[in-house]
């Protein structure tokens, strides 16, 4: 990126490949966060982003958390929705074959408890046309029985080994941010060949009433999203650059096209929206409007051309104390 | 696609508007509770009695999420076209307490209109139910089944009701918000509050209870307030054999049918039940369904 190089608007390319998986634009909305699409169907040119992420499916039905399942929090959103779907074959039957008619592409988002399940998913959407790729969320805070893939690194390249040789999709894996060393995770799922790597899902935290003395979620524990997860979901991805090659899609507190090129500067190759499609149901619009200006200032002809070229500071110089970081 | 599909909640945001809109007016209405008026003829025009919209202060991250209200009426402009809408809101918490401070011209994102509504029908004696806020969907409603206005694009049919009482139960005297804009358009209005300040002394369903005795002719309920008492209200509506129906104020954070939050347990049916979302499939429901 030279300061001198100029790049029109108009000559931006946007397109961008995560592995296997080529999309139009880098702009994605997360799971959970669009519901199955149709919803937005009015509110949103659907066509124009660059992939649509449905909520997580898992195998059969699951009711989900009772209410409360959201609460605010200081520019963020405490949430223990518990996977609420309707499973595999109702998803199938019912809201695969719209989502398969957008011109988009489609990544699915699945959850299951064993590397089994995720498998028997996988290969059964395997036989569906439409799917543009797969996201294992192995990230979520709300379900409990189910095993935590996301925080082992060696179960976590076990479960993408298995998903990608029981189908030929694109798979993307999901990290949780509720881990010590997260770059350990990625590496884990790097190695398995996983497409792409998405971080960050939501992280865990509570609510309380204190004069009622419980808890505000009927789950007790949800996930933190908004802009308030912004600089962490930023550290993630900058530090999982740091250990793989494996693209990256950057996700936590996105709203603004600032944002968006933070992102890509620190190592993301494209980006999901999530709770600000909440409370600005048209923001993926906006940031498809002023992704082209944005790149042309920084003198980017393609997003590749960005992802990554963070400057960090030169290393302390010896005779400086090191002191641990955040004190 | 909407009609044939089991999973899609009919009541989509296919008509809603994402609006930056100022305010044009805003103040108390009695004891923590305003109102606010807001310019946005999009949603005015095309919103149905018993639609909500959502609010969120316009480029503040705290509050982050929109809040849920009903739309109380809408305003006409200078060729008596609708020009915007008022909401009524009680000063309880993070945005309310910024919304009352809020001056004429401050901008807000508002998306609307959502939600189901009320059906317009008609029948010999409409009976409105409200508790707390929740007798701000009910202008509209009288408004329509009065004969007084016409909402929707185009104009529902008008289905008028032979009589409109509302039963309006606050804690006080000073919290009966809107009493005099019923009453105006010929509501037959019968008062509760806890404290004995106006009207009965006590809860509302004894007034409704009351209601009923002395009504004829095929009738309906509507009903708004908290959760326990609609609850409450349509045990006694179910003794009466009066079909009613209820307006929840689930917690919500989009109002669009994109986050699964505002989920309520409502009959599937088949002897078990479902979470379905109150803002998409709601928030009106047949009080005979929801298992509270
Ligand atoms: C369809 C619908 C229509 C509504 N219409 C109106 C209306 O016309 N006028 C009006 O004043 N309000 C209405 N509400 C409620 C409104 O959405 C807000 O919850 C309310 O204004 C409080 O917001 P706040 O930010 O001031 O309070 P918050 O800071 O969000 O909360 C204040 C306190 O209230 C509790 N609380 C918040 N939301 C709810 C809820 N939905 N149910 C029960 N407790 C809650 C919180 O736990 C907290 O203790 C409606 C809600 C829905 C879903
Ligand atoms: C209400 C809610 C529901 C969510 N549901 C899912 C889900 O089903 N699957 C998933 O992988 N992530 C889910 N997420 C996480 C988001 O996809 C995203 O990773 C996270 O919210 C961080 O991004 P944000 O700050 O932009 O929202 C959910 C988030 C929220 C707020
Ligand atoms: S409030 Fe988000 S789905 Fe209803």
């Amino acid at each position: 990126m030279s300061d001198t190089v100029t790049v029109s608007p108009s000559s931006v390319d946007l397109r961008v490949q995560l592995g296997r998986l080529h999309l139009a634009n880098p702009i994605l909305v997360a799971s959970g966060t669009f519901g199955y699409a149709r919803e937005m169907e009015h509110l949103v040119d659907l066509g124009r982003l660059g992939g649509i992420l449905p909520k997580t499916i898992t195998m059969a039905a699951r009711p989900g958390n009772p209410p409360w399942r959201t609460v605010e929090a200081s520019a963020g959103l405490l949430n223990s929705i518990g996977l609420d779907n309707d499973g595999l074959e109702a998803f199938i039957e019912h809201h695969l074959p719209y989502l398969a008619g957008l011109p988009t592409a489609i990544i699915v988002s699945i959850a299951g408890r064993t590397v089994d399940e995720f498998v028997a998913m996988a290969a059964r959407l395997d036989r569906e046309a439409g799917i543009a790729g797969l996201e294992l969320n192995i990230s979520c805070p709300n379900v409990s029985g189910g095993v935590d893939f996301g925080t082992d690194a060696g179960l976590c390249g076990q479960l993408v080994r298995n998903v990608l040789s029981a189908c030929r999709i694109p798979v993307i894996a999901k990290l949780t941010p509720n881990v010590t060393r997260i770059a350990d995770i990625a590496i884990a799922a790097s190695e398995a060949g996983a497409d792409a790597i998405s971080l960050i899902n939501t992280v865990q935290g509570m609510a309380v009433d204190w004069r009622k003395r419980k808890p505000i979620l009927g789950n007790v524990l949800g996930g933190l999203s908004g802009p308030a997860i912004k600089p962490i979901a930023l550290r993630c991805v900058h530090q999982v650059r740091q250990a793989v090659r494996t693209p990256l899609i950057g996700i936590g507190g996105i709203a603004t096209i600032d944002d968006v090129m933070e992102f890509f500067v620190a190592g993301a190759s494209a980006v999901q929206i999530g709770t600000a499609n909440y409370y600005d149901p048209t923001v993926s619009m906006k940031l498809l409007d002023r992704l082209p200006a944005a790149l042309s200032e920084a003198g980017a002809a393609s997003v590749a051309e960005l992802t990554g070229t963070l400057q960090l500071p030169a290393r302390p110089s010896a005779d400086l104390p090191s002191k641990p970081s955040g004190t | 696609m909407t009609e044939c599909n089991p999973l899609h909640a009919a009541h989509y945001p296919d008509q809603a508007r994402c609006t930056t809109v100022p305010i044009v007016e805003n103040g108390p209405l009695a004891r923590d509770t305003h109102r606010v008026r807001i310019q946005c003829p999009e949603i005015a025009r095309t919103l149905v009695p018993g639609q909500f919209v959502m609010m969120r202060l316009a480029g503040f991250n705290d509050p982050l999420i929109g809040r849920a209200l009903a739309v109380y009426d809408t305003f006409p402009d200078a060729v008596s076209q609708p020009a915007g809408i008022d909401v009524v809101y009680m000063v309880k918490g993070k945005f309310t307490h910024r919304l009352a401070e809020c001056r004429p011209g401050q901008l807000l994102d508002v998306w609307g209109p959502l939600g189901n509504g009320f059906e317009a029908k008609a029948v010999d004696h409409l009976i409105l139910v409200a508790g707390g806020i929740g007798q701000t969907p009910f202008v509209t409603v009288a408004q329509e089944a009065l004969g007084h206005r016409q909402y929707g694009t185009p104009p529902r049919s008008n289905a008028r009701c032979g009589r409109v009482t509302l039963c309006y139960g606050a804690r006080s005297a000073d919290m009966l918000a809107g009493v005099g804009d019923f009453e105006q358009l010929g509501v037959d209005v019968q008062l509760a509050t806890e404290d004995g300040s106006r009207g009965h002394r006590g809860l509302v369903t004894d007034v409704l209870a009351g209601v009923l005795r002395g009504s004829h002719g095929s009738r309906r309920i509507l009903c708004c307030g908290p959760e326990r008492m609609m609850q409450a209200v349509a045990g006694v509506a179910a003794q009466h054999e009066t079909p009613c129906e209820v307006s929840l104020e689930s917690p919500m954070a989009c109002g669009i049918g994109i986050c699964f939050s505002c989920v309520v347990k409502l009959d599937d049916g088949q002897g078990g039940w479902d979470y379905r979302r109150t803002c998409v499939e709601g928030p009106v429901f047949d009080a005979a369904k929801i298992r509270w």
